[in-house]
């Protein structure tokens, strides 16, 4: 950017001094000691001959501009001694080198330490699961149990109740039997004490029969006694 | 008489130029100054090449060290990077959707590296090592890493978008209307250019305030910029990672 600005300063300085004698060199300002340019090219000067026709007030002007761009030009070579390309937008070989050392630090980073940490988190998440998910299903086999307890309680006292019933049915039965049975001697029983009035009965009445003719007679021979 | 004039101005400016000149060696704020190498024909510079073998060094003998013996339950430093590695896996997973598990490693190297190389280049005393030209800085301070980084962000996602689908990718070009055609064209020029320019601005930016406050008063004023420089950096490192997944993830994502 220096020698750019260099080479137009260069150009301008022709074109400013062509209307100026040559400053004799003793007359060289101390400041300017230091500076290393290329020598202003005077003798050349001569053959160009510019000839400017501007009125003065202008020119002053004018020269003065360009005197000012002169000496900025002037000034930087000798600070580029010490800047040298102040380059902020400097694209070199690092570009490529940095994209390769990128991809090698991928590479590295997955190996060492994504991959091996991520698994073990992933694989840690896992069985912290599996173990929560294993605790519930207790819990719903602790309520299985419960409920078939239950039921075998139920069951166990439908049982017991069925055969309760049972036992009583059997023992009705039973009573019944005994009870027609008795009933049925008592029956029996009966029938023969009543035959067997029958028959004193009639067995009297035979008697009282005969008996009644026999008192008959007496009556009638009593009642008759002359015949 | 003219000339006389002419050439007292000259003195003046002359002086005046002095003057800046010997401010400027005061202050030694150097600006775009590289340390050069030559490999083959062309010219690195060397500073940032330094600094990232440093930064590297870093991630990989941390990462190494605490990787070695895995607990269930975590030390302190597996604890750590087992915060950075969710950290990265949820934005990566943000942005990207359900197939961001092979694209953890990509995003997660980029915040590394910009987290650490710019947290380096403020915490880390460089000035200690003298260069023979220029100084050791954060490597994203300069433009080859930052736009390095953002070229591979943007093949990164030209690869996702054309290995999940192919040519068809192309259409994405005249998606929704293609009178936007030019502006999507535009975009894929655009996405690495505010990428790599928004963290080189940011990093340099942000050293070269500290060095002017620190050569104007070195006392406690640099302090609060420091601190938001490391702020700042740190939300720049996020914004990079988070912007290159989110390329990616639109290059992958389905039809809307």
């Amino acid at each position: 950017m220096a020698n750019m600005i260099m080479a137009s300063s260069r150009t301008l300085i022709r074109a400013s001094t062509a209307s100026l004698p040559p400053p004799p060199p003793s007359q060289k300002l101390p400041i300017l000691n230091h500076i290393t340019l290329p020598r202003l090219q005077l003798p050349l000067l001569n053959n160009l001959s510019l000839k400017i026709p501007i009125p003065n007030p202008n020119q002053t002007l004018k020269s003065l501009s360009v005197l000012a761009a002169t000496s900025l030009a002037l000034a930087p070579p000798s600070l580029a001694a010490e800047i040298e390309k102040a380059a902020l937008f400097d694209f070199n070989l690092t570009l490529p080198i940095i994209m390769v050392e990128f991809l090698l630090l991928m590479v590295a980073l997955d190996k060492v330490y994504f991959s091996p940490l991520g698994k073990f988190m992933d694989e840690r998440d896992a069985a912290i699961r599996e173990k929560l998910s294993s605790v519930k299903d207790t819990s719903s086999e602790v309520k299985q149990l419960e409920e078939q307890a239950v039921a075998v309680m139920k069951a166990a006292r439908a049982e017991i109740s069925a055969a309760l019933n049972q036992m009583k049915k059997e023992t009705q039965a039973e009573v019944e039997e005994k009870i027609a049975e008795g009933r049925k001697k008592v029956e029996a029983e009966l029938q023969e004490a009543l035959a067997s009035l029958e028959k004193q009965k009639e067995e009297t009445i035979k008697s009282l029969d005969s008996q009644i003719t026999a008192l008959s007679q007496e009556i009638v021979k009593k009642v008759l006694p002359t015949v | 008489m003219e000339s006389l004039t002419i050439l007292d101005n000259m003195n003046v400016l002359l002086c005046s130029i002095n003057t800046l000149k010997r401010l400027y060696d005061i202050s030694a704020v150097e600006v775009g100054q590289h340390f050069y190498w030559q490999i083959g024909g062309f010219l690195v510079h060397a500073q940032v090449l330094i600094t990232s073998w440093v930064v590297i060094a870093i991630l990989l003998v941390s990462a190494i060290l605490v990787i070695r013996n895995l607990q269930t339950i975590p030390t302190f430093g597996q604890n750590l990077f087992e915060y950075v590695l969710e950290f990265i896996r949820d934005v990566s997973k943000t942005q990207i959707g359900e197939e961001y598990g092979p694209w953890v490693p990509f995003i997660g190297t980029l915040f590394l590296f910009i987290f650490v190389s710019n947290w380096s280049g403020a915490l880390l005393p460089w000035k200690i090592i003298q260069l023979p030209h220029g100084e050791l800085a954060a490597p994203t301070n300069d433009i080859n890493t930052t736009v390095a980084l953002a070229l591979l962000t943007s093949v990164a996602y030209f690869y996702a978008g054309l290995s999940k689908k192919g040519l068809a990718y192309f259409s994405k070009y005249i998606q929704p209307t293609p009178i936007l055609l030019p502006i999507n064209i535009l975009e894929d020029f655009t996405k690495p250019l505010s990428l790599s320019f928004r963290l080189f601005g940011n990093i340099l930016a942000d050293e070269l305030v500290v060095v002017v406050l620190v050569s104007l008063v070195p006392l406690v004023v640099p302090i609060p910029v420091m601190f938001l420089g490391l702020f700042t950096s740190g939300i720049q490192a996020l914004i990079f990672a988070t912007l290159a997944a989110a390329y990616i993830g639109e290059s992958i994502e389905g039809h809307h």
